[in-house]
């Protein structure tokens, strides 16, 4: 079942000319997709190709200047509508500092059920579900800022998660993080795919999507490719046009194929090296 | 630098004290803030304060800690209590100065023992509240004490006052003084770099070194209350409509024992200001 589904929406930002004029610019244009229920989707783009306009598109921060946006079947534009699909929608923003609500992470982890009037027992129960979805159930009474920016992101996505909701969006999530944390953060987003969450990450890291069901690629406003991570990173010419790269280990593979030589083809670089070596030997 | 000013005074511990009710604690040091007004004599003064230690060794906090917090009003005391040195006449007319020098035609200063008791009592007025406040925010997070403010301020919804937004205003102060000064030490920092010079020149040369610090903060500042409004829309705020609290506050025994004791402190205070000379035989009390 598609849960998530956008028609033909664009969005458009006011932009302040020098001369004083008001004009507009495109956050996104003509976005036509869908996200199957239980998918792990990745959305990857340049800076400023929209993915975080379209984030933001996805739980009524934004509402779309044309087109249609519905979550589960309800349209975004409706505001009768709107808590219901924030509480199907739960989304991870980038600055992990900037999400925090309270000095205290159970306190910060309850404020999405706290919003929603859930009774004071089961705000405790779930918080300690989330906790313990992500991993940090030894920090309830810790304070969010002696954390690492990993730490921090995993207790942002219990505060979505405490609100149960079937999709999780992670805008740039990652972006902030060193490699650790972002390995941290994208286990748990793995971790709660394969327990039927909904996953939409979106990144600039190619590494990052690898794993994913489908990959949407994004430029200047526009969807411009979808398909399996394999078929995105086939598509030399796609990527080029986008200015993205594959992970290094596939482009690596992808010119040793290209030069005629027999390796498989993959993102694996201590696979890719054993492939090479045997080569080598025969 | 900065770091462990944010966390307050709170001094981590568990005691007697710690393990009260934080709307008690409040209103029980509000009662011992107004209560210290109505006292008039130095040997109350010792009681108030045997009263204090008291209270402060029950919470385990070591008295130095409680003793620093005067260090910020130090010159305050000094202040007031030479002002009231040299200010206060005599009790009555009959009283002749301890001390008095003239040093030119109509001008004489002069020093009264009124005047000694009465720095010496403001003296002691003000350190005691300052201690008590103290013992307050030491043995008290500043969330609980935000807890405490909104549920004891519930009552002003009934004149429209939004309690719930005033507490979540306070809340979300406490938890962005951390990422703000982390901020704040990162801009200094990169207007070093670029050879901003804050340690020299007058007053009014470092003022403006201040201001390359104070805009980019400034301009953070709201930034990041724009990502923290979509992020606390994105969890479904809607305001105080229906929000349920994980948080209880729950009264104890603790709460019971305390509020009894400090009510019967003070009571006692009271009586005693309501007869002053009345009775001979408590009139040593006021000496």
């Amino acid at each position: 079942m598609e849960i998530i589904k956008l028609d033909n929406v664009s969005y458009y930002y006011k932009a302040y000319n020098d001369d004083g004029s008001v004009g507009s610019a495109m956050g996104v244009e003509g976005v036509t997709l869908s996200v199957e229920e239980g998918a792990f989707v990745a959305l990857v783009g340049h800076n400023g190709c929209g993915k975080s306009t379209l984030a933001k598109l996805l739980n009524g921060l934004l509402i779309p200047k044309s087109g249609k946006v519905t979550v589960n079947g309800l349209d975004t534009a409706d505001k009768n509508n709107i808590f219901e699909i924030r509480k199907n929608v739960g989304m991870v923003f980038q600055n992990p500092d900037n999400q925090m609500v309270a000095s205290v992470v159970e306190e910060d982890v309850a404020f999405g059920p706290e919003n929603l009037g859930v009774p004071q027992k089961e705000i405790v129960a779930r918080v300690n579900e989330a906790l313990e979805a992500v991993g940090m159930s030894e920090y309830v009474k810790s304070s969010p800022h002696r954390l690492s920016g990993g730490q921090k992101q995993r207790i942002a996505i219990a505060g979505a998660l405490a609100i149960r909701p079937k999709v999780l969006v992670l805008d740039e999530s990652t972006a902030m993080l060193d490699p650790l944390g972002r390995k941290e953060v994208l286990e748990v987003a793995h971790k709660l795919n394969a327990n039927g969450m909904t996953v939409l990450l979106i990144t600039h890291f190619m590494e990052e999507v690898l794993d994913c069901d489908r990959v949407i690629v994004m430029n200047g406003g526009h969807v411009v490719a979808a398909g399996t991570p394999s078929e995105i990173f086939n598509n030399a010419a796609l990527l080029d046009e986008v200015g993205l790269k594959a992970p290094r280990a596939i482009e690596l593979s992808q010119k040793l194929i290209s030069a005629g030589i027999d390796v498989a083809q993959q993102s694996d670089a201590r696979a890719l090296g054993g492939d090479v070596c045997q080569k080598l030997k025969n | 630098m900065f770091r462990d000013v944010t966390f307050g005074q709170y001094y981590p511990a568990s005691s007697f004290v710690h393990s009260m009710d934080a709307r008690v604690k409040l209103l029980l040091t509000l009662l011992f803030l107004v209560g210290i007004f109505f006292v008039q004599s130095f040997v109350v003064y010792g009681f108030v304060a045997v009263f204090l230690l008291t209270v402060i060794f029950v919470s385990r906090v070591p008295l130095r800690s409680v003793l620093r917090s005067i260090k910020g009003i130090i010159v305050l005391l000094v202040l007031t209590a030479v002002i009231n040195v040299f200010f206060t006449k005599g009790a009555d007319a009959a009283e002749s100065p301890l001390w008095a020098w003239s040093p030119w035609n109509g001008f004489t200063i002069e020093i009264y023992v009124n005047g000694l008791k009465t720095a010496g009592k403001i003296f002691l007025r003000l350190v005691l509240l300052v201690m008590g406040s103290s013992v307050l925010t030491l043995t008290t997070t500043p969330v609980d004490l935000t807890h405490a403010v909104e549920s004891l301020l519930k009552p002003l919804k009934l004149i429209k006052f939004p309690v719930h937004e005033f507490a979540l205003i306070m809340s979300l102060t406490l938890s962005f003084i951390p990422s703000l000064i982390d901020e704040t030490d990162r801009i200094i920092r990169a207007q070093k770099a670029r050879g901003a010079d804050f340690d020299t020149g007058g007053l009014v040369k470092r003022a403006k070194a201040f201001v390359p610090i104070l805009i980019p903060l400034l301009v953070g500042g709201f930034r990041r209350a724009e990502e923290l409004a979509n992020a606390m829309n994105s969890r479904c705020y809607e305001g105080a409509t229906k929000r349920t609290c994980m948080r209880v506050m729950k009264l104890g025994w603790r709460d019971a024992v305390a509020s009894l004791l400090v009510v019967a402190f003070f009571a006692g205070v009271f009586v005693l200001y309501g007869m002053r000379g009345q009775w001979n035989f408590i009139t040593w009390l006021y000496y």
